[in-house]
């Protein structure tokens, strides 16, 4: 008996220490994207991905550096392949949670990068699929202000494009601002809770008059 | 107080376990070190990343031995497996990932048409919005260097060749009758819609083992694998209209569309060269389904095509001129599976089945003809390594044509044969490094029809000179059946044998780019029949022979002018051959020495409009002229068209489509017919094989529907 309580109060143990590691680990890899040292938040997100094994969330984060990282460089081989690393991760993610909003929105982000980065190449092909995980994700999440504010800024750009008031999406801007600040703190550690700061910038449209 | 002594135990073990220190340099080939490679052990949370000097150093508390994993962008993956107590002062050297951007690209005589690949000279809105092409899947090609303009026939003359040395697969598997029937000096069109396709490979020559039976070219196109989201389209053009509905539902989806086409009308605006009975009208349909399973993705593709036309075909020794109705039914079904196997194998297999039946009647006297084939390929792939690959594959197709020719005067008259070609390839793809890749293979056929077997190599290997260019150069030797209206009546012939030689230079840079090609090519055991047309009594050799030699430029900048994409093809084509009934050798009628193309595509935001321009030339094509000894020794004045379009987006789901062809009304002639007999004079008269109308106009409105009822939403603002 005595034995049985000891195996398992150090299983316990040990899953405490693995929790540990991975709140440590994953602290300090905000840390180092806080620190601007993007690439080594992205190294430790993949190494912990892989440690982890089965749990979508850090490789979450490492896709979303990568696609982040294409907004502010013009070299193309760069971008290529952050992004082609990027549908990597994003596809890793999918297969420990499938149907996941958050990862929709991550994966729409990704094709939005795409076409910004070739309108002329990927604008005609990607922006169904783009509309689509919007769509997708907001089946599954109504709520999710990430997936509202994202789509409405999409939605911007094509309006804006099309010659049409971007402002008419505005409306969907307060309700994301709505959802983010009504948003519980998730039960999941580290589970995405970002975006509120992302209102500004998409909000600078509705602002002009 | 034992339980405590464990637990004390157990927890150093976990925290306070002697460190052992990982270090080392991560290094390119080129000995420059890597910043900011992902370096750790792998299933644990130790690891670092390298600094500007290409060094890591971290500390773990793992021992025994383990796996240090050494990671970066648009680099292979490294491991080394040792004791931890080794993982000390390392020297890394990472090898560049042949599969990543900008490595070198075996693309001798290929010019590949799709987004992802780098070696892409079209994408496929190109092919759509090419000014001239009037949506036509085939006319965007002809604006590609290597090609001739031969607007009279409207299939592709690659190199030299003539529109039969060109093959056409969809999905690996060949498609049998890939244009709608037309009449003599009448331009055909593909059959296929080309929003059905993401990718295409059009090889001018020197292309893989894996395709057989074409002397000159093959054309691949590949289908769309999972369709973006649900929608209906129609199109309703002045010549035409038709509709299209995608559906998915979850891991199948469906396309279905449909085109209804008729001439009439617009003929009866527009005036014809043509003494038109019956214009043109046709109905077809197409369908995909697609099955994505776990480890593979299914495909079936049906299609089916009905047209008929009649008309009243000018001929210089027929004053009344000669009636020809033809009415065509073609069914065309292709299934392919791709998967992997696991263990790095992967499989792609398929079968592809054609029925066409032709009806004609000329003058009176009925022709029907009929023609099933039958194509299965499998073929496996085994990836040792990103840097070696090696296809095997197997083909079988069954071919069986039958015709009949009946007269009122005369009893009915049957031809027919029946053909089974087997083939087998294999071929390795090898990357030496990141700059010098090659590829070899062999490929062996059977073909019971002419109790013939060939063997055909193929190699071509391709080497970056810099960062934005490189060389490569393909051999290969292709074989061809004879041609069906000859088999039909005689089968002692031996196939026809062509050898490409190529030399390619490439230069891409950042939206830019520049090729050149040149090749030689020698044919043997060409067709050859004594009479004007094959005949059930004509005699017939194998024993024409000739050549081809040319250098193909060409040259596309997406990023000078904003918004303006062009590209200019230009084309020297050198050729004589003795085939068919020629007296001598001889450069044959299609064969222009010089063409060009210029295309532009503008896109003005403002105006929401794509307005493109096309170009083309081809200097003077040779013809027969009787009145002299000398053979096919005269040529006609050169081609000139220039081609317009504009595409105007009404909004994202609404598209205003008008073009003209020939603007200018350049009054071209293809070729010279004489009569068969000399006038008083002793001089042999001529007519001029024309345009069928100077001009062909196209207005169209296109209007897509996304079920996903959001994405209309901009409409409703």
């Amino acid at each position: 008996m005595k034995t049985l309580i000891t195996i398992i109060t150090l299983l316990c143990l040990q899953f405490a220490i693995g929790q540990q590691n991975y709140n440590k680990g994953m602290s300090k890899a905000f840390e180092l994207w806080k620190a601007q040292q993007t690439d080594e938040a992205a190294n430790l997100f993949e190494r912990i991905a892989g440690a982890e094994k089965e749990n979508w969330i850090p490789f979450y984060y490492a896709a979303q550096i990568h696609i982040i990282s294409t907004y502010n460089t013009k070299e193309g081989k760069e971008i290529e392949s952050r992004l082609a690393k990027a549908q990597n991760l994003v596809n890793e993610a999918k297969t420990f949670s499938d149907n996941n909003a958050e990862v929709l929105v991550l994966e729409a982000m990704l094709n939005t990068a795409y076409v910004a980065y070739k309108p002329n190449v990927y604008g005609m092909k990607l922006s169904a699929k783009v509309e689509e995980l919007y769509q997708q994700a907001k089946a599954l999440e109504p709520n999710n202000p990430r997936a509202i504010l994202y789509h409405a800024e999409w939605k911007m750009g094509s309006a804006r494009f099309w010659g049409k008031d971007p402002k008419a999406f505005c409306p969907e801007v307060e309700k994301a601002i709505l959802y983010f600040e009504n948003a519980e703190e998730p039960k999941v550690p580290f589970y995405p809770h970002w975006g509120m700061k992302q209102v500004t910038r998409v909000q600078k449209i509705c602002n002009q008059s | 107080m034992k339980f405590i002594t464990t637990l004390i135990l157990l927890m150093n073990l976990n925290l306070i376990w002697a460190q052992t220190t990982i270090s080392g340099v991560v290094m390119d080939e080129a000995n420059t070190p890597i910043l900011g490679a992902n370096v750790y052990l792998d299933g644990t949370y130790d690891g670092g990343s390298t600094d500007d000097n290409g060094t890591f150093e971290f500390e773990t508390t793992e021992t025994g031995a383990q796996t240090l994993i050494i990671s970066f962008l648009s680099f292979e993956t490294s491991s080394i497996t040792d004791e931890v107590s080794h993982l000390s002062n390392l020297s890394i050297k990472l090898k560049e990932d042949v599969n990543s951007l900008g490595s070198v690209i075996l693309n001798a005589g290929t010019f590949s048409a799709g987004d992802n690949s780098e070696a892409a000279v079209l994408t496929p809105l190109d092919i759509v919005t090419t000014a001239g092409a009037a949506g036509d899947y085939i006319g965007a090609f002809q604006t590609l260097p290597g090609t001739s303009t031969v607007a009279e026939d409207g299939r592709l003359f690659v190199r030299g060749g003539d529109a039969n040395e060109t093959n056409i697969y969809i999905d690996g598997l060949q498609v049998f009758q890939p244009f709608t029937p037309a009449a003599n000096n009448l331009p055909t069109r593909g059959r296929f819609s080309p929003f059905l396709f993401k990718g295409t490979n059009f090889s001018t020559g020197g292309y893989s083992a894996e395709y057989g039976n074409a002397l000159s070219s093959v054309l691949l196109l590949n289908t769309i694998d999972e369709p973006d989201e649900e929608k209906t389209e129609f199109q309703f053009i002045n010549v035409g209209l038709g509709g299209g509905n995608t559906q998915k539902w979850g891991d199948n989806s469906l396309s279905i569309n449909a085109f209804y086409l008729n001439l009439k009308p617009y003929q009866n605006i527009v005036d014809q060269r043509v003494d038109w009975i019956k214009p043109y009208e046709s109905i077809s349909g197409e369908s995909v389904y697609r099955h994505q399973f776990n480890n593979g993705l299914l495909k079936v593709y049906g299609g089916f095509t009905y047209a008929d036309f009649e008309l009243n075909q000018q001929d210089i020794n027929v004053p009344q001129g000669i009636n020809f109705y033809l009415k065509n039914r073609n069914l065309y079904l292709n299934s392919s599976y791709r998967g992997d196997l696991g263990n790095d194998w992967s499989v792609s297999t398929g079968v592809s089945f054609a029925n066409d039946n032709n009806g004609i009647r000329i003058e009176g006297m009925d022709v029907n003809n009929a023609d099933n084939s039958f194509h299965a390929k499998l073929k496996l792939k085994k990836r040792y390594s990103n840097r070696f690959k090696i296809n095997y594959g197997a083909e079988q197709y069954l071919t069986h044509y039958k015709e009949t020719a009946a007269n009122p005067d005369f009893e009915a008259f049957e031809s027919q044969y029946t053909n089974n070609t087997t083939a087998v390839f294999t071929e390795a793809n090898i990357f030496l490094s990141k700059k010098f890749a090659f590829q070899t293979g062999i490929r062996g056929a059977y073909h019971s029809v002419l109790e013939d077997y060939n063997i055909s190599p193929r190699v071509s290997l391709a080497y970056k000179i810099s960062e934005n260019s490189q060389m490569s150069v393909a051999y290969g030797d292709f074989y061809q059946l004879p041609d069906q209206n000859v088999l039909q009546y005689e089968t002692e012939l031996e196939p026809s044998k062509a050898s490409h030689y190529i030399a390619n230079y490439l230069y891409q840079n950042n939206g830019r780019m520049f090729r050149a090609e040149a090749y030689y090519k020698t044919y043997q055991d060409l067709i050859k029949y004594s009479t004007e047309m094959p005949q059930f009594d004509s005699e017939y050799y194998s024993s024409g022979e000739g050549y081809a030699a040319g250098l193909d430029v060409f040259w596309r900048d997406d990023k000078s002018i904003p918004n303006l994409e062009y590209w200019i093809t230009y084309s020297y084509l050198d050729t004589e051959r003795d085939y068919q009934n020629f007296e001598t050798r001889a450069t044959p009628n299609f064969a222009a020495a010089h063409n060009l193309s210029v295309v532009g595509k503008y896109f003005k935001e403002d105006w929401k409009s794509l307005i493109s321009a096309t170009y083309n030339f081809a200097s003077g094509r040779p013809y027969d002229n009787p009145n002299t000894s000398a053979f096919l020794a005269e040529k006609t004045k050169s081609y000139n068209s220039l081609n317009l379009s504009w595409a105007y987006l009404i909004s994202p789901q609404k598209i205003l489509y008008l073009s003209a062809s020939n603007v200018l009304g350049a009054d071209n002639i293809f070729n010279y017919q004489y009569s068969n007999t000399p006038d008083m004079n002793g001089q042999f008269s001529r007519s001029a094989i024309r345009q069928p109308a100077d001009r062909f106009f196209i207005i169209g409105f296109f209007w897509t529907i996304s079920d996903n009822k959001n994405d209309n939403q901009l409409d409703n603002l």
